[in-house]
């Protein structure tokens, strides 16, 4: 970038080649939306000008970032666009999408009466009457909880063990494996435990906030920000870098808490890493030592989400799982699910969030592979929903393909 | 990480470089800011098995008695992409592959030698239609090899519009551009 250039979110250097155009699904599907350019770049000169020229369609971008992969002239696009909902959206917002947002309060409630709450929740009249009262869509089917967290499965059978490890990290779980996927967690532990590395959680950690920033819960959202910052710190500070296994809490943490939020996170920015970036540097660098089960197979299609895309770090990802003796992996065309968080729940955007999705439900049917790779809660559910082709986080495949006794001999000596 | 050939671009000299090496069986990855590659070529190069690293860019590299070692990109942090040789299709001013300023015409990766013309009122034609001097600044090669201080860098390959004498303006731009990768090519194939 010119050194000179000192507009916000690098948008004065927008050269109108519309390629991000090219590749927003939601414009593919949507006449409704204007588009990146429209609504990012374009949008903002007149924002710049007065908040009145701000336009409510700006609601259907539903943050991929794809945009800004594609721009060449390194234009945060997509964060424009949020960044002027977070100004000038200034609707309250709806019962369903506090609902929806609120992963760390709905959570525990939900796990509380999980087999209740699982129960109901899968009944038509009550998906119709959700539909009809709050505008979550009845065709989508609802995210399962878990009776016991993950944090509660930790402390009662991990933490005990944990102090005997010469490495240690913090484990950010997020929502998503503590309420409703603990099986994550636990493969986490286990792959991590069998490279002799302890695991300890993050005292205080909140959720990443995303789906509040997305569903304009702002003031709430830097609130968990700054709660995950101080706690990361003292982390950071005790020796302790911070792992993670969501790629948009990533994202999250990474680059949105300083963009949108306003959170300082500089001093522990370079210390979180994603689960994958950090197993294939450990591996490729020899510091930790993998040994495979043999005779282990499996013929698998990767899924890159669109925030790993982002990030750039799919690569880390396909590398690690081709160590696999055993693995046939296909890499999918690069192609949004549709469901994007919370976007896809909503009534408003369901249909839309199917066709997005219908390329790589498509590419998938046409490679037929046993299960789908892929590192992001939301795809998962999305892809099992739209294709019935199971979704495996890296993570649980490794945990299934390494002989974990033999590599914790290897790594524990 | 370790390839084959890195290729430092994803328009069309960059795309068109790395589909016949992979497709000749290197291992190739792509590192391309922007999405200035079209569809077809992506696929037809990720379906040859290629890596593309897509929205990232490649901000510097290591150079050691006049071979490129390795590079490392925006994204991937202090993993270091290593290979035997590199195409430098980075292309001119649109995607900062030539950079000029008031008084120069660079090259900003590797701080290549570049072709242009000390007298900056000789860069431009102030008629729109005529031809534009500056269009065809570009680096200089030597037996298809990049030259840093006139040496020549034996495993680095510009290819495309990042070369002097080759611009988008040209009618035949197309063909020089891809005529140019396709040197590329074969003189990597040739070692």
């Amino acid at each position: 970038m010119q050194e000179t250039n000192i507009s916000t979110k690098n948008f004065e250097q927008c050269q109108k080649c519309s390629l991000c155009e090219t590749v927003c699904p939601v414009m593919a599907n949507n006449p409704k939306y204007g588009g990146p350019k429209r609504s990012g770049p374009d949008g903002e000169r007149y924002r710049l000008k007065n908040g009145i020229f701000f336009d409510d369609s700006l609601k259907y971008c539903l943050n991929c970032k794809r945009c800004e992969v594609a721009c060449p002239s390194g234009v945060k696009i997509a964060d424009l666009i949020q960044q002027a909902r977070i100004d000038f959206g200034h609707k309250a917002p709806k019962l369903r999408d506090v609902m929806l947002a609120s992963t760390d309060q709905v959570g525990p409630l939900a796990s509380a009466f999980a087999p209740l709450a699982n129960f109901a929740l899968g009944l038509s009249p009550v998906k119709g009457l959700m539909d009809l009262t709050i505008g979550v869509d009845k065709h989508r089917t609802l995210p399962k909880y878990s009776a016991e967290t993950f944090v509660h499965w930790y402390k009662k059978n991990a933490e005990g063990s944990q102090n005997k490890f010469k490495k240690q990290i913090s484990y950010y779980h997020g929502c998503y494996a503590n309420y409703n996927y603990p099986q994550l967690g636990k493969d986490f532990v286990a792959v991590m435990n069998a490279f002799g590395i302890g695991v300890q959680l993050i005292e205080g950690e909140r959720c990443c906030g995303v789906a509040k920033i997305a569903n304009g819960m702002i003031p709430a959202a830097t609130r968990d920000a700054k709660t995950n910052v101080d706690a990361f710190y003292r982390s950071v500070k005790e020796g302790r870098d911070i792992v993670t296994v969501s790629t948009t809490c990533t994202l999250t943490l990474l680059e949105e808490y300083p963009e949108l939020l306003k959170v300082d996170n500089s001093l522990v920015k370079d210390h979180i890493s994603l689960v994958e970036q950090f197993l294939y540097k450990g591996i490729a660098s020899g510091e930790l030592k993998p040994v495979w089960k043999e005779g282990w197979k499996a013929r698998a299609a990767y899924h890159c989400p669109c925030h790993q895309e982002r990030l750039g770090w799919g690569i880390f990802t396909t590398e690690l799982l081709r160590m696999i003796p055993g693995m046939e992996l296909v890499e999918l065309e690069s192609n949004c699910c549709g469901i994007a968080g919370t976007y896809g729940f909503k009534k408003e955007n369901y249909k839309v969030s199917q066709k997005i999705g219908k390329p790589l439900f498509d590419n998938i049917a046409a490679v037929a592979p046993e299960f789908v790779a892929c590192e992001c809660e939301t795809c998962k559910w999305q892809i099992e929903m739209s294709t019935g082709v199971s979704v495996k986080n890296p993570v649980s495949i490794l945990a299934e393909a390494l002989d974990l006794e033999k590599t914790a001999e290897l790594n524990c000596r | 990480m370790k390839f084959d050939v890195i290729i430092i671009g994803g328009g069309l000299a960059g795309m068109t470089a790395a589909t016949e090496l992979q497709k000749s069986g290197l291992k190739c990855a792509v590192v391309a800011e922007g999405l200035s590659l079209h569809n077809t070529s992506r696929k037809e190069f990720a379906e040859a098995g290629g890596t593309l690293l897509a929205g990232d860019r490649v901000v510097s590299g290591k150079l050691s008695s006049g071979k490129l070692l390795s590079v490392r990109t925006e994204k991937l942090g202090d993993v270091e992409l290593e290979a035997a040789d590199f195409v430098l299709a980075s292309g001119k001013y649109f995607s900062r592959g030539i950079v000029a300023d008031m008084d120069k015409v660079y090259e900003p990766l590797f701080g290549l030698d570049v072709e242009y013309d000390a007298d900056r009122s000789a860069w431009f034609d102030a008629s729109f239609a005529a031809p534009q001097k500056f269009l065809e600044f570009g680096v200089k090669i030597c037996n298809c090899h990049a030259l840093k201080d006139g040496e020549e860098i034996i495993n680095l390959f510009p290819a495309g519009e990042v070369l002097a004498g080759i611009s988008c303006a040209q009618g035949d731009a197309t063909d020089r551009i891809r005529s140019s990768a396709m040197d590329a090519v074969s003189a990597i194939r040739r070692k």
